[in-house]
């Protein structure tokens, strides 16, 4: 201990990094790329069995012989995915719709104004965060009926049931209140001067700097509604607006052991939300790891 | 400011003219506090969509979880009262023993709200018990009001039934709702609601009124409106578990059997309190010299294990009155989170060290890591089945075969993991640890989440502060002590956040539980969110299903302030 730091430091830092980076980068690479391998490889399993006929993914091969394209026309065709991909894409867009306008003046509401009661609200909103999703299926599906059969529309089987209870989170609320805190004073003291209310200026300045942030809340949004299962299984009784993700999860049961018209489906549920993945991977990644460490 | 100043300078230009100067600091201060008014008017509005959504469809569902709670009836809402029938059901005589001892918790948090702002207030000098009209008043009307809603909630769920075929019709709908709402048994509630809300704010006014300084003064009200409704909500629950266990009494004397509530409660209850005392007694230890932290830790122990020998032994007289398909619920969501949890930390927390070096193609790895977590989990859920599916030719039966071993059922596996690592010995399904299946489904949870948890650390990691490597490579300190010393205490909350997440994650779990749940595996798989969808979508029982909902909801509140407990002591907030 004495010696090391009687030593001249460049000394002591230098001489494992000069010696060692071969043996220790190629330990590293080689953990991290079975960990690639590992979370890659489920993804190549499923693109190569949708791809065999019907023996060989029975059969238990790992590659077909020759790739059977014919899979996915079947498998596109025997589960409707073109209303459900089309069902899912207009509840996606209803939701994220709603999303973006509720929780961008609510979250504005606490990043920026005063009010009587503003702790309050806040720490109401943060409890939902807690509560499992087992204790709202009974009280909302009730909700959502009785509302549907009093109501001018029918809420179950149509589009309010399965958008309208996910357009205010509190979540995103928080996730875009942190961003809109980050916007400078100076500019609302400027705004001021110049005559603008709380509404102009979230609509002129504050949104306009927080494009990254609403992106994030867009694929979240986006993402969420195409994954969600265990709410569109209670409330769509018919396939009018079965979502993807449902109307996948029947098709399992459906292709019974037809395992390459399974996988091929696999792929067409996955496939959007992937694609949307790879371009904005960098947003995407940088959201959860934000709101992930504030939430 | 700036206004202050000038209306200063224009008093003391012109004192003469003294009528108009007051009133334009009247109008000056009528006209900021309006602008406060206004922009507090504005907020509400922007509030108001987001708040109708997260109140009807995140708040309001408690409330009504709690009540259907306390109904029976297949597939007919709300059914008929029952009390706390469904909680029977589903735990047996802990119902009583929860009912007991959540009154008393609540009662206790009461009185520390108001202990503590009472000394609080007693530092400041200021006067406190002058709130507690207020205070009592507003939490009388929170009250009121949430009481107001319940009793309303049965008369709107009948709207429908009344308003089947020709009559569906929105002037009729009107007038039910007019109806409903002028019911005699709703309106008192209401009457209260308000009488309750005008002696608050009149009670408010005077104490305001009366302030004798306006320096260190502060509002108390809040802790006597939050202890109202405790005591309030302690009322309900005490009320209703006596009056189950009323009824419970008169059934048994009826039918002749004798009555074991009392000497359970008492055991379990003291079976409770040694464990509390052990830890209370350890942690004292650790403060004392040692002999004296000698004989502590004993003691400790010797609680420890009275206390969990206590619990062990009546454990299987409570479990036995319960439901057993929602014990083994429990126990599989808590192998599942058990199984789940320290696994992909650690593989998290070792891939994001290794990523956090100048090493290329690191976003490379950022983004095939996270690709499981993103792909929608029915679709991975999907080849998950296929790849342990039970046939000799799939995937994973294959590389067995391959190594020579005999192939498994895997996700078909019912029977427990112990039972098939040990083939001699056949032990008791409950002592058997998890089941194959629900093993496999612990990997699918591990493969899908070590990805996020990779990317959260990575995040943690980046806020270490560099120096702190270079002063203790300085010092000599090689990779591991680094690692040790420096970056897993500074890193410590990060894991607390990640641990806290993904034990509140895996016990709400139930997506991908239900995409990967086959017939064979015999419902050890099913997890507590798993059985609770089951009863109330398959079977209709929506009062139990609320019962098993809130039961969940206790058990993730308990495990939050374990988890919180346990943090505060670890957690280094650098």
């Amino acid at each position: 201990m004495a010696d090391s730091i009687a030593r001249p430091a460049t000394t002591t830092t230098r001489r494992p990094r000069g010696r060692r980076p071969i043996f220790r980068f190629a330990g590293t690479y080689l953990i991290l790329l079975i960990g690639a391998a590992v979370a890659i490889v489920p993804f190549l399993y499923t693109i190569s069995v949708s791809l065999m006929n019907l023996t060989e993914a029975n059969g238990g091969a790992w590659l077909p012989s020759s790739p059977q394209w014919r899979n996915y026309i079947n498998a596109w065709n025997e589960a409707n995915f073109s209303l459900y991909f089309w069902n899912s894409i207009r509840i996606a867009a209803i939701t994220v719709t709603g999303e973006i306008v509720f929780c961008t003046l609510a979250a504005y509401a606490f990043a920026r104004m005063e009010f009587w009661g503003k702790n309050l609200l806040f720490s109401l909103l943060l409890a939902t965060l807690m509560l499992p999703e087992a204790i709202i299926w009974v009280p909302n599906f009730i909700t959502v009926s009785w509302l549907g059969r009093v109501g001018p529309i029918p809420w179950i089987n149509n589009w309010p049931a399965l958008t309208i209870p996910f357009m205010a989170s509190a979540f995103n609320i928080f996730l875009l209140r942190q961003f809109f805190m980050q916007v400078p004073n100076d500019l609302w003291d400027s705004a001021q001067i110049d005559g603008a209310g709380h509404l102009r200026y979230l609509l002129r300045i504050v949104i306009p700097l927080s494009k990254a942030a609403i992106m994030t809340l867009v694929l979240f949004g986006f993402i969420g509604t195409w994954n969600a299962l265990a709410w569109p299984i209670l409330v769509t009784t018919t396939p009018a607006w079965r979502p993807i993700t449902y109307g996948f999860f029947a098709f399992i049961d459906e292709a019974g052991s037809q395992f390459n018209l399974q996988m091929a489906g696999s792929v067409i549920t996955m496939t959007p939300v992937i694609i949307l993945y790879f371009f904005t991977q960098k947003t995407f990644i940088e959201g959860i790891a934000t709101t992930g460490l504030k939430g | 400011m700036s206004d202050a100043f000038l209306t200063g300078q224009d008093a003391s230009a012109r004192p003469a003219v003294r009528t108009p100067d007051t009133t334009a600091r009247r109008g000056l201060l009528a006209g900021r506090q309006g602008r406060r008014v206004r922009e507090a008017l504005l907020a509400y509005l922007f509030l108001l969509p987001a708040f109708l959504v997260v109140g009807l469809f995140g708040l309001f569902p408690l409330i009504f979880a709690a009540f259907m709670s306390t109904h029976r009836g297949l597939n007919r809402i709300p059914g008929t009262f029952d009390g706390l029938g469904n909680y029977i059901l589903a735990i047996g005589d802990l119902t009583y023993f929860l009912g007991f001892w959540g009154v008393v918790v609540l009662v206790f948090l009461a009185l520390q709200a108001v202990g503590r702002s009472a000394t609080a207030a007693r530092d400041k000098g200021s006067p406190f018990w002058r709130w507690a009209a207020p205070g009592i008043a507003f939490g009388v009307m929170i009250a009121a009001w949430l009481g107001w809603l319940i009793r309303l909630l049965p008369l709107l769920l009948d709207i429908p039934n009344q308003m089947r075929g020709a009559r569906n019709t929105p002037e009729n709908f009107r007038r039910l709702l007019g109806e409903a709402l002028a019911t005699p048994a709703t309106t008192q509630l209401l009457w209260l609601t308000l009488a309750a809300l005008i002696v608050g704010v009149v009670s408010a006014w005077i104490v305001m009124r009366n302030r004798h300084h306006r320096i260190h003064y502060a509002n108390y009200a809040g802790s006597f409106t939050l202890a109202t409704i405790l005591i309030g909500v302690a009322a309900l629950i005490g009320w209703l578990t006596w009056a189950e266990l009323q009824s419970n009494i008169t059934e048994s004397l009826a039918s002749g059997g004798g009555l074991d509530i009392g000497s359970q409660m008492i055991l379990i209850s003291a079976g409770f309190l040694l464990l509390w005392l052990s830890w209370r007694l350890w942690q004292s230890a650790s403060r004392r010299d040692s002999m004296v932290s000698v004989m502590l830790r004993l003691g400790g122990a010797a609680m420890l294990i009275i206390g969990a020998w206590v619990l062990v032994a009546e454990a299987p007289r409570i479990i036995a009155q319960g439901d057993a398909k929602w014990w083994n619920a429990l126990l599989a969501t808590f192998y599942y989170s058990l199984g789940t949890i320290p696994p992909q930390l650690i593989v998290a927390l070792v891939l994001a060290v290794l990523l956090f070096q100048e090493i290329r193609g690191r976003s490379f790895f950022r983004v095939i890591y996270f690709l499981p977590y993103i792909a929608p989990f029915v679709g991975t859920a999907a080849v998950f089945k296929i790849i342990f599916s039970s046939r000799p030719t799939a995937p994973i039966n294959s590389i067995l075969s391959f190594f020579g071993l005999p192939s498994q059922a895997w996700i078909n596996e019912p029977a427990g993991i112990l039972n098939l690592l040990t083939p001699g010995l056949q032990l008791p399904a409950w002592s058997a640890g998890p089941s194959l299946a629900l093993i496999v489904i612990m990997i699918y949870g591990v493969w899908s989440f070590f990805g996020f948890n990779t990317v959260i650390f990575l995040a943690g990691l980046g806020n270490i502060p560099k120096e702190m490597y270079e002063a203790a490579a300085i010092d000599g300190a090689g990779r591991w002590p680094q690692f040790r010393y420096i970056t897993l205490p500074l890193l410590s909350p990060t894991l607390y956040f990640l641990t806290l997440y993904s034990v509140i994650g895996t016990f709400k779990a139930f997506n991908h539980i239900y995409v990967l749940r086959t017939g064979a595996a015999l419902g050890t798989t099913d997890t507590a969110s798993v059985v609770i969808f089951q009863t109330f979508q398959r079977d209709t029982r929506y009062g139990y299903a609320s019962a098993l909902a809130i039961l969940l909801l206790l058990v993730i509140i308990l495990l939050t302030i374990v988890n919180n407990r346990v943090a505060a002591e670890r957690v280094h907030y650098g």
